[in-house]
């Protein structure tokens, strides 16, 4: 069986173009969801390669001056490229979506004799468009506007957006190929079945241990002074975003079994005793989810607070005359952090949404089975939505502290002279996450009473 | 709901049921009647509307037209939230697969039924446990569906339809998943448990050998009931 | 079917005589046609003229003499041969049933009627033969023999499924030839 063996990109496009269009409606979802977030991480990318493309002061028409010099560009540019960590986070649950159902038409490739590579070829295909999709529709949207403000870009600035408009496609097929290697190995790849090997020890020892590193660095370049800290801060800064994301993963799996475990010996309610099973079962399902929601909630709470109190000492500084830019040069920046928080806590109440519905999706079967043993709709609601409220309380209620304390030790260290108060604000942060995050699972709910019938019973 | 055991008015009664799923149609009216304590088989070829004669018998869809009426009383005239009560309390259901929860241990998906009626745990468990004894599964009682072989499951899922002391066990093809000494461990316990406690059953089954387990036939044939033929 | 082995055989456990047998033949195969006296007793007779069987002596007990008999050598020999050998699948094909459909066509009857009333017959005889399976304290032996029966009828009937549903073209070629 050599003839199959060379690249024949032109059979494996075509065959990735019938699988894609034989699928059910859930393919498109993931194909539009996909190009959604590919858009938008093409459009932070783009940005950030703009403004880097930058060189020295710049008198730029916008921003109330933020943009004008280098350093202040590259603080900018670093928030951004933070945005891309929830957008990251938004792409890999929509990847999840119809998971199931591909990896078994792929394993179904494998054993109709497709090698390894021709599937991962295909997968790759498969994902690749809508990223490609997403990347085109971005850069169409970004250049105009770039020509707009900014009549001359250099060659450099157009490197930078050629380069970013094609990495992400590119990323995208590479991350869709990957993420199949399981059902690849086996043509007989139920992979769903198989639980996911890394638990939480190993992850959790990886990831301390780079936090070690990376916290390692941070202490050197305070001391090592300026340069370093320029050239290390932001990547170091990203990476430990990330770290601390996949730490927060690994807790919140495992707090999640544990208090899985713990509830499902003492559940009195049927609802409860489902949800706190799921938990138990699949406690990884709630956990990858749940991370971005704790990373926003730290940051969140923690933002309040420092512009609570930033603001107040702006203030103050205003009324004594020591303030020395325009006051909205400082608002600017707040308010641009503000908008990147709110954009990113939007992006993983959505991945939480489609987190829901896709499992929601794929058991539709089984519940329809409930349904129709005369188990209640509202029972199985309820056990939804305790699925989601459940391992979050706790774990946004310590995140909001977390970001509550980052406000309160700002504040502290802004309060000698000025009279700031405590930014209790903060703690109304964790308050709000944990509400829209329960509206978020609240939203499959109409899914559950459409995709719950009994039609689902009928044998296909 | 509750009925009374008067022997002049069948215990579950389908009239002229016809049901369509999109351009195919399931069921061209169909009737069949079920007495209490009855085990009756309905067999023929696949496609030939069975399941969806189960469905329709058990309040799990509404026909497009006929009626169901259950101990006299009409299935249609009652709301969703008595239909699910119905089939939570009166019926049960056994299916190929599908009717047990992949994430609770087996005697949680026996006690499912009795929680959502209310009763606490211990008590529900208690209850569970001796159901699982009777099928020859209590071994397995802390086991998930995916860690039991297909036998125990369909045992445990017997457990779960008479955990409630039903009135009909309606059973779609609750063997065709199964090896025939599984096939045959299932039949033997469901058929010696309702002939134990009167309990109706209504056994959708296209193998003839499982269909021998039932006191009578119900032949379908192009979504109706066709007459099985005199006996010799 | 060999009475002759099967005698061979219930004789293998020990001395024996001939109603001790026919009563062992019936509980050991439970569905199976009940053995005879007469047929026990010259099945006895032809296995002592052949040597594999030999008279050990008589018993009265208070009542009637009764002959015990015993295997000889070359009995066990016979006997373990044949236990060994293959029963030949289905050497002739025997089909009352089939036979029956084609006279039907034919003699311009109905074959379609004649399978379902086969078809009724055919369940009634399995739901019994379940019954006797399924009732408390049944034995192995009688689960083993009637799945035996019931896993035969269960091939007529799916035989007698597929040639109801062809039984146009089966008429058509009937007719022709």
């Amino acid at each position: 069986m050599t003839t199959g063996t060379a690249a024949r990109p032109g059979a494996d496009l075509r065959m990735a173009w019938l699988l894609t269009r034989g699928s059910d409606r859930r393919e498109w979802w993931r194909i539009g969801l996909t190009a959604f977030g590919a858009a938008l991480a093409t459009g932070i990318g783009l940005a950030i390669a703009v403004l880097n493309s930058l060189d020295g002061y710049h008198s730029v028409s916008f921003g109330s001056g933020l943009l004008d010099s280098a350093s202040d560009r590259r603080n900018v540019s670093l928030v951004m490229g933070l945005l891309l960590v929830p957008v990251l986070g938004f792409l890999g649950q929509c990847a999840r979506v119809g998971a199931v159902h591909r990896d078994r038409r792929l394993a179904a490739l494998r054993l109709a004799g497709a090698g390894p590579w021709q599937v991962r070829r295909i997968a790759a295909l498969e994902s690749g468009p809508a990223c490609l999709a997403g990347s085109l529709t971005a850069t169409a949207l970004g250049v105009p506007l770039l020509l707009h403000l900014w009549a001359r870009p250099t060659v450099l600035t157009w490197t930078g957006i050629a380069l970013v408009a094609v990495a992400v496609p590119v990323l995208g097929a590479a991350v869709g190929a990957l993420s199949l290697r399981r059902v690849v190995a086996s043509p007989l790849g139920w992979v769903r079945r198989v639980r996911p090997v890394w638990g939480p020890g190993r992850t959790l020892r990886a990831v301390s241990g780079l936090l070690g590193v990376a916290g390692l660095l941070a202490g050197l370049s305070a001391f090592t002074g300026g340069p370093v800290r320029l050239t290390l801060g932001p990547p170091a800064l990203f990476v430990v975003v990330l770290l601390v994301g996949f730490a927060t993963v690994s807790l919140t799996g495992t707090a999640a079994r544990r208090l899985g475990g713990a509830l499902a010996s003492r559940a009195q309610s049927p609802a409860l005793l489902i949800a706190a099973e799921r938990l138990r079962d699949d406690p990884w399902a709630a956990a990858r989810t749940h991370a971005a929601v704790l990373l926003v909630t730290v940051v969140g709470a923690g933002f309040v607070g420092v512009r609570q109190v930033l603001l107040e000492t702006l203030h103050t500084m205003r009324r004594e005359g020591t303030l020395g830019t325009d006051m909205a040069y400082y608002t600017t920046g707040i308010d641009l952090t503000a908008a990147a928080i709110l954009v990113a806590l939007a992006l993983t109440v959505t991945g939480l949404a489609v987190g829901t519905v896709e499992s929601l999706a794929t058991r539709r079967r089984g519940l329809a089975a409930q349904v129709a043993a005369g188990v209640p709709h509202r029972v199985l609601a309820r056990a939804l939505l305790l699925e989601t409220a459940l391992p979050l309380a706790p774990a946004v209620a310590v995140a909001g502290l977390g970001g509550t304390a980052i406000g309160f030790w700002y504040a502290s260290l802004a309060a000698h002279g000025t009279g700031t108060g405590l930014p209790y604000a903060a703690l109304l942060v964790p308050v709000a996450v944990y509400a829209a995050c329960l509206l978020a699972a609240a939203t499959s709910l109409p899914l559950l009473r459409r995709s719950v019938r009994p039609a689902e019973l009928r044998h296909a | 709901m509750t009925i009374k055991g008067d022997p002049t008015v069948p215990l579950l009664e389908g009239l002229g049921l016809v049901k369509a799923y999109g351009p195919t149609k399931a069921l061209r009216g169909a009737s069949v009647r079920l007495d209490a304590g009855e085990i009756l088989a309905v067999t023929g070829t696949s496609g030939s509307g069975k399941s969806t004669l189960l469905h329709c018998l058990a309040g799990i869809v509404a026909p497009d037209a006929g009626s169901v009426s259950y101990g006299g009383e009409r299935l249609d005239h009652l709301s969703e939230k008595r239909l699910s009560e119905l089939r939570r309390t009166e019926f049960g259901v056994v299916f190929q697969f599908g009717q047990l929860i992949p994430e609770l241990t087996a005697i949680d998906n026996v006690a499912l039924p009795l929680l959502l009626a209310g009763l606490p745990r211990t008590d529900a468990h208690a209850r569970a446990g001796e159901w699982l004894e009777r099928f020859g599964v209590r071994g397995q009682a802390g086991l998930r569906p995916g860690e039991m072989s297909g036998g125990q499951a369909q045992r445990t899922a017997l457990a779960r339809a008479l955990v409630t002391g039903p009135r009909i066990v309606f059973a779609d093809e609750p063997t065709g998943a199964l090896d025939s000494l599984a096939s045959e461990q299932v039949m033997t316990a469901l058929v010696r448990t309702a002939r134990e406690s009167g309990t109706a059953v209504l056994l959708i089954t296209h193998d003839a050998q499982v269909a021998a387990y039932a006191d009578g036939e119900a032949r379908m044939a192009d979504g109706a009931v066709v007459p099985v033929g005199v006996t010799a | 079917m060999s009475i002759r082995h099967i005698l061979l055989g219930l004789l293998a456990g020990g001395p024996s005589h001939g109603y001790d047998l026919k009563r062992r033949h019936d509980d050991r195969f439970p569905e199976a046609r009940p053995l005879a006296y007469g047929q026990v007793y010259t099945t006895l007779q032809r296995l002592v003229r052949d040597g594999l069987a030999e008279v050990e002596g008589t018993d009265s007990d208070g009542g009637p003499e009764r002959t015990r008999y015993r295997s000889t050598e070359a009995g066990t020999r016979e006997l373990a041969e044949w236990a060994g050998q293959i029963a030949p699948p289905a050497p002739f094909v025997t089909n009352e049933i089939f036979a029956k459909v084609v006279v039907s066509i034919l003699s311009g009857g109905d074959p379609d009627a004649y399978l379902r009333a086969q078809r009724a017959a055919h369940m009634t005889r399995m739901r019994e033969l379940t019954a006797v399976k399924t009732a408390k304290g049944a034995d192995l032996a009688s689960v083993l023999s009637a799945d035996y029966a019931l896993n035969h009828l269960d091939a007529d009937l799916r035989w007698m499924t597929t040639t109801a549903a062809r039984l146009t073209t089966l008429t058509a070629e009937v007719d022709s030839a």
